[in-house]
C-alpha cells in the first residue's frame, strides 16, 4: 500500500485519537501491577516500580474466580445466542409484514428501554420467586434474554428494513416459505447488524450487576461482576486487585467482538442486490 | 422488661427444656442457618476467614445439628439487597446489619424483637456498651444485640504537632484553634474530614454542649439549632473559611482523602475509626498515627458509635437456632477472635484482652464509653441527606450557620412526628 | 381463513420474544406503575395505603426533582452529539479494509467493555485536585466541588466511554451503503464532503436516527458514573434524576415515590424519543 498525504493524515488521526481513547486504560492495567501502597499516588505513575504479579496471583488462585468465570461464560454465552435469535426473529416480524398494532407493540417495546431498570427490579424478583427462578443461572437467562430483546430488535428492524425486498420477492417465487426466506435470507445479508447486536448483548449480560446481585444468593452460582464488587469495601479497596480482575473479566469480551467484527467487511458491499 | 431473679431463672429453665425438646428432632435433620454480612468486602479476607475457618465450625461443633451458610454481600448494595428480598419473602436467617438499617428494617416489620423472643436477652444487653446497644432500640423494643462497634477518635502524626510546636494533641476545642494558627501560612492544614452527615459533625455539636434532638426523640427545633450545636459548628465553619479544613469536608470527592492526608502530611488532624490502622500499616509504613480523644468542648469529649448488630429476621424458620447463633456472636471466643481481625468487641469486659492484642484500642475503647449513637429511627438515612445538605451552603457562605440549622431542624422535626 | 394466513406468519415471529417480553419487562413495569400510586410497603404482604396521584404532586412541586433533572438534561445535551460526531467520524475513518484496522477497532471499542464502576473510579482520580488533569493543564481546580466543574468531568467519562459504542453501530451500517452509488457519485465529480452528504448520510439515516434516540435515552438515564463520581455531592448539587431516585427508593425506602419519579422520566423519555422519530422520518421523505 501506497502511503499518500491523505492517508498518513488520517493514520495520525487515529493513532492520536487511540491515544486518548486508551490511556485512562492503560493506567488500570499499570495499577493492575502495582502493589496497594503505590496504588493511586500522586503524582500518577504509569510505569509499575516495583511492578508485581502479586494480584493476578491472588485474583487467579484465592477464591473461586475459575468458577464464577464459568458461571458468567455460561449466562453470557446462553443468553446472547437466544436474545440475539430471538430479536432477529422479532426484528424480520416488525420489518417485512404489515399487521394491526405493529406500531403499537413496537412502541411497547421502546418503552422497555426507557424505564430504568433499576424500578423493575422488585416487582421482577417477586415474579421470579414466583416462577422458581431466583438463585439458579438458568433464572438470570431468562431475564437476560427479555432484557436484551428491546435494544436488538430496534437496532435490527432497521436493517432488515434496509434490505432490498427484490430478493425476498424472488425466493418466494422460488417457493420459499416465510421461515426459509428468514434462515437463508435475512439472516445473512445481515450479519454486519447480527455481529453488532451479539457484541452488544454478550457485553451487557457479562457485565450485568443489579440482577445478579438481587437474584442470585448461593456463592455458588454468582457471576463475575459480584465477585468484582466483593472485592470493593467500605473501608478500604485493594484497587490493585479489583483491577487485576477487571482485566481478565475484558478477555473474554474482547474475544467476542474480534470473533464477530470480522463479519462486518462482508455484508451488501459484495454488491449482491444487483442483477 | 424485668422479672424477679426467681421467676427469670425458671424462665430460663423452661426456655432451656423447650431448646432441649426443640433440639431433639432437629438432629435427625440438619438444620441450615443462613448469614449474610460482608466481613469479606475489599479484597481482605481475613474476618471471613476468621468466621468460616475458626468460628462457625466451633459453634457447629458445640451445636450439632445446626449448620450455618456465611454468605458475602458487596456492602453498597447489602441494603438493596436486604430490601428487595424482605419484598420478596426471602431473607436470611441471620443479617449482620450496619447499625442505622436496625429501625428501618424494624419499622418494616422484618425483624425479630429480640427484647421479647429471647428470655436471656437481658443479661447478654447488660453486657455490652450501652452506645451500641442502644442502636438497636426502636420503639421501645430491642431489634438487635451489637456485633462489633467502633467509633472516632483524632488521629494525628508527629509531623503536625511539631510543626505547630505542640508536644500533645489537641485536647480542647481552644487547642484546636489555637493549633489552627499556628499552622497558618504553612502547606497543612488543621483538620479535614469527609462529609457533613451525622457521623461527621455530631462529635462536634455533642462535644460542644449541644445536641441533635430531646432525649425522647421528639423534637429537633430547640436542640439542632441551640446555641451550643451552632456554635460548634460554627467554628468548623470558622476553620473552613480561613482555609484550615479543605473541601473534602462539603463532598469534594477529588480532594486528597483523609486517610491519605494525615500521612503525607496535609492535615494536621482527622476524625477516624479503628480499622484506618491496618490500611495505614499496608500503605504508609513509615507512618505512626498517634490516637486521642477527640477535643473537648463545653459538653465533654462525645463521639458518636459505628458498627454492626446482628438481627434475627422473622422470616427465619428456626428462630431457636438462629438466637443460639446470636448467644454464640456475643461470647468471648467469638468477640476475641474478630479483634484479632480488627473488629472491636462490643463487650467492655473484654476491653483489656484488646488491648493486649493491640495496645491502640485503648483510646478507642476510652472513647466508646461516652460515645453516643445517631437517632435510632427509621428514618435515620434521611437525616444525613438533610444535614448534608442544608450545611454545604453555611460552609460556602451562602446562609448562615444558624439558619442552615433551623432548616435542617425543621425538616428532621418531621421526620420525627412521622415516627410516633 | 385468509385473514389467519396473511397474520400467521408475522405472530409465528413475533410471539415468542414478545411473549417473554410482556412476562418479564412489562408486567413488572406495569407493578412499578402501580407503586407510584401507593404509599408503597416493601414487605410482602405489608398493606399499602392508596396515594393516587399524591407522589406524582409531591414529584413536581420537589425541586431537588427539578435540579437533578437538569442535570441530566445538561448531561446529555453534552454527550449525545459528540458521541455521535465522533463515533460515526472514526466510523468513516475505519470503515476501509487496511492492516491497521483491526487493531485500532479493538482501541476505540476498548472503553466500551470496561465497567463503569472501574472506569468511574478512574476518572474520579483523574479529576482529583492533585490529579492528572491538573497536572497535565496546570491547573489548581477542585473539578468535583463545584457543580459545572463536576458535570465537565462526569460528561467527559460520557463521551469517552460512548464513542466505541456509536462506532460499532455506524460500522455495520457504513458496510450497506451500496458501493455502487458512491462510484456513481464519483463519476459525477462529487467531492468527499459531497458523496458523505448525497450518500453516505441518507444510506445509514435510519441507523443515525437509531444512535441518536439510544443515546438521548441513555443520557437521560445516566447512573452509575454519577453515583461512583461524587455521589450528588456536594450537598445533592450534582444529583441526576437516577441517583435522586436511587437514594428515594433504596436508601430511604421510599419506593411510591422514587416509582413516581422514575415513570415520570420515563415519560418524557418516551415523548423526546416519539419526536425525534417522527423527525427522523420527516426528514428521510424530504
Amino acid at each position: 500500500m501506497r502511503v499518500t498525504p491523505a492517508i498518513a493524515l488520517r493514520l495520525t488521526t487515529l493513532a492520536v485519537g487511540a491515544l486518548v481513547m486508551i490511556t485512562p486504560f492503560l493506567y488500570m492495567v499499570s495499577t493492575s501491577f502495582k502493589a496497594q501502597q503505590y496504588v493511586l499516588k500522586v503524582p500518577p505513575q504509569f510505569i509499575p516500580d516495583p511492578a508485581t504479579l502479586a494480584n493476578y496471583e491472588r485474583v487467579l488462585t484465592k477464591g473461586n474466580f475459575g468458577h464464577f468465570f464459568l458461571n458468567s461464560v455460561l449466562v453470557a454465552g446462553t443468553s446472547t445466542v437466544i436474545a440475539v435469535f430471538l430479536s432477529a426473529m422479532l426484528a424480520y416480524g416488525f420489518a417485512r409484514y404489515r399487521f394491526p398494532a405493529r406500531e403499537w407493540l413496537f412502541r411497547l417495546l421502546l418503552l422497555g428501554l426507557m424505564i430504568p431498570a433499576m424500578m423493575l427490579i422488585i416487582p421482577q424478583f417477586i415474579l421470579a420467586k414466583w416462577l422458581g427462578l431466583i438463585d439458579s443461572l438458568p433464572g438470570l437467562v431468562v431475564f437476560y434474554v427479555a432484557g436484551n430483546l428491546a435494544l436488538n430488535t430496534f437496532l435490527l428492524r432497521g436493517f432488515f428494513e434496509a434490505l432490498p425486498a427484490e430478493l425476498d420477492d424472488a425466493m418466494q417465487i422460488d417457493g420459499a416459505n416465510d421461515w426459509r426466506r428468514f434462515l437463508d435470507l435475512a439472516l445473512p445479508l445481515g450479519r454486519p447488524a447480527l455481529a453488532t447486536a451479539t457484541i452488544f448483548t454478550f457485553l451487557a449480560t457479562w457485565d450485568e450487576y443489579a440482577w445478579a446481585l438481587t437474584s442470585i444468593t448461593t456463592p455458588e452460582n454468582q457471576t463475575l461482576p459480584i465477585a468484582i464488587a466483593l472485592m470493593q469495601g467500605p473501608k478500604g479497596t485493594q484497587w490493585g486487585l479489583v483491577f487485576a480482575a477487571s482485566i481478565i473479566a475484558i478477555v473474554p469480551v474482547i474475544a467476542v467482538f474480534l470473533t464477530f467484527q470480522r463479519h462486518f467487511v462482508q455484508g451488501l458491499t459484495s454488491g449482491a442486490v444487483k442483477g | 422488661m424485668s422479672f424477679t431473679p426467681t421467676r427469670r431463672g425458671a424462665l430460663l429453665s423452661m426456655v432451656a427444656g423447650a431448646a432441649i425438646l426443640i433440639a431433639l428432632p432437629a438432629l435427625a435433620d440438619d438444620v441450615t442457618l443462613t448469614f449474610w454480612g460482608a466481613y469479606g468486602n475489599g479484597g481482605n479476607s481475613t474476618q471471613q476467614d476468621a468466621l468460616n475457618a475458626t468460628l462457625i465450625p466451633a459453634f457447629e461443633a458445640a451445636h450439632p445439628g445446626i449448620k450455618i451458610k456465611y454468605v458475602d454481600i458487596p456492602y453498597d448494595s447489602l441494603l438493596q439487597k436486604l430490601t428487595t428480598s424482605a419484598a420478596g419473602g426471602e431473607l436470611p436467617d441471620l443479617v449482620r446489619a450496619d447499625l442505622g438499617w436496625v429501625p428501618q428494617f424494624a419499622k418494616l416489620g422484618v425483624l425479630v424483637p429480640l427484647s421479647d423472643t429471647m428470655a436471656d436477652f437481658k443479661t447478654f444487653a447488660d453486657a455490652t456498651y450501652p452506645g451500641s446497644l442502644s442502636t438497636n432500640l426502636y420503639q421501645g423494643k430491642y431489634y438487635g444485640l451489637p456485633l462489633d462497634t467502633n467509633t472516632r477518635v483524632l488521629v494525628t502524626s508527629q509531623a503536625a504537632l511539631d510543626k505547630a510546636g505542640m508536644s500533645a494533641p489537641p485536647k480542647t476545642f481552644d487547642e484546636l484553634k489555637a493549633m489552627a494558627d499556628k499552622l497558618k501560612g504553612t502547606d497543612m492544614q488543621v483538620f479535614a474530614d469527609g462529609g457533613l452527615g451525622g457521623w461527621n459533625i455530631l462529635p462536634w455539636i455533642w462535644s460542644g454542649g449541644g445536641n441533635i434532638t430531646d432525649p425522647d426523640l421528639t423534637k429537633a427545633s430547640g436542640y439542632l439549632d441551640g446555641p451550643d450545636s451552632v456554635a460548634a459548628v460554627q467554628m468548623l465553619v470558622d476553620l473552613y473559611k480561613a482555609g484550615q479544613i479543605p473541601n473534602l469536608i462539603i463532598g469534594n470527592s477529588g480532594a486528597t482523602s483523609t486517610s491519605d492526608g494525615l500521612p503525607s502530611g496535609n492535615y494536621a488532624t482527622i476524625l477516624d475509626g479503628p480499622w484506618m490502622a491496618g490500611i495505614w500499616k499496608d500503605q504508609y509504613p513509615d507512618f505512626t498515627p498517634i490516637y486521642a480523644s477527640i477535643p473537648a468542648g463545653k459538653g465533654g469529649s462525645i463521639s458518636v458509635v459505628g458498627g454492626e448488630d446482628i438481627v434475627l429476621t422473622s422470616a427465619s424458620k428456626n428462630q431457636d437456632a438462629a438466637l443460639e447463633f446470636i448467644r454464640f456472636s456475643q461470647s468471648e471466643q467469638f468477640q476475641v477472635e474478630m479483634v484479632k481481625t480488627g473488629q472491636m468487641t462490643v463487650i467492655p469486659a473484654y476491653a483489656d484482652q484488646q488491648t493486649a492484642i493491640a495496645p491502640f484500642y485503648a483510646t478507642f475503647g476510652e472513647q466508646l464509653k461516652t460515645a453516643k449513637s445517631r437517632l435510632a429511627i427509621s428514618s435515620s438515612s434521611k437525616v444525613d441527606s438533610i444535614l448534608s445538605t442544608e450545611l454545604t451552603p453555611a460552609f460556602k457562605g451562602d446562609v448562615s450557620v444558624q439558619d442552615a440549622l433551623t432548616k435542617a431542624a425543621g425538616q428532621i422535626d418531621d421526620l420525627l412526628a412521622a415516627e410516633k | 381463513m385468509d385473514q389467519v394466513r396473511r397474520y400467521l406468519a408475522p405472530a409465528l415471529f413475533i410471539a415468542p420474544g414478545m411473549l417473554l417480553y410482556l412476562v418479564f419487562i412489562v408486567y413488572p413495569m406495569l407493578q412499578a406503575v402501580a407503586m407510584s400510586l401507593f404509599d408503597w410497603q416493601v414487605v410482602a404482604g405489608a398493606v399499602s395505603v392508596f396515594r393516587g396521584l399524591d407522589n406524582y404532586a409531591r414529584a413536581l412541586a420537589d425541586p431537588r426533582v427539578w435540579l437533578s433533572l437538569s442535570n441530566s438534561g445538561v448531561y446529555m445535551l453534552f454527550t449525545v452529539p459528540p458521541q455521535i460526531a465522533l463515533g460515526l467520524g472514526v466510523a468513516l475513518l475505519l470503515k476501509d479494509k487496511s492492516p491497521a484496522q483491526p487493531f485500532f477497532r479493538v482501541l476505540y471499542y476498548l472503553p466500551v467493555v470496561t465497567s463503569w464502576v472501574v472506569v468511574s473510579l478512574l476518572f474520579k482520580y483523574l479529576f482529583a485536585d492533585k490529579g492528572l488533569i491538573n497536572w497535565g493543564l496546570g491547573l489548581q481546580v477542585s473539578w468535583l466541588s463545584d457543580r459545572w466543574t463536576a458535570m465537565v468531568a462526569i460528561c467527559a467519562l460520557g463521551v469517552w466511554k460512548g464513542i466505541g459504542w456509536s462506532m460499532m453501530i455506524f460500522l455495520a451500517a457504513l458496510q450497506g451503503v451500496p458501493q455502487a452509488l458512491i462510484e456513481a457519485s464519483k463519476i459525477d465529480g462529487a467531492g468527499p464532503w459531497m458523496r458523505f452528504r448525497t450518500v453516505t448520510i441518507p444510506a445509514i439515516w435510519p441507523t443515525v436516527a437509531f444512535v441518536t434516540i439510544m443515546l438521548v435515552i441513555g443520557g437521560l438515564n445516566v447512573f452509575t458514573s454519577v453515583q461512583n463520581m461524587t455521589g450528588g455531592a456536594p450537598g445533592g448539587d450534582t444529583d441526576v434524576v437516577l441517583t435522586y431516585m436511587y437514594r428515594q427508593a433504596f436508601e430511604f425506602l421510599d419506593f411510591g415515590y422514587g416509582s413516581a419519579i422514575a415513570v415520570l422520566l420515563t415519560l418524557l423519555v418516551f415523548a423526546l424519543s416519539a419526536i425525534q422519530l417522527r423527525f427522523f422520518r420527516n426528514e428521510t421523505m424530504a
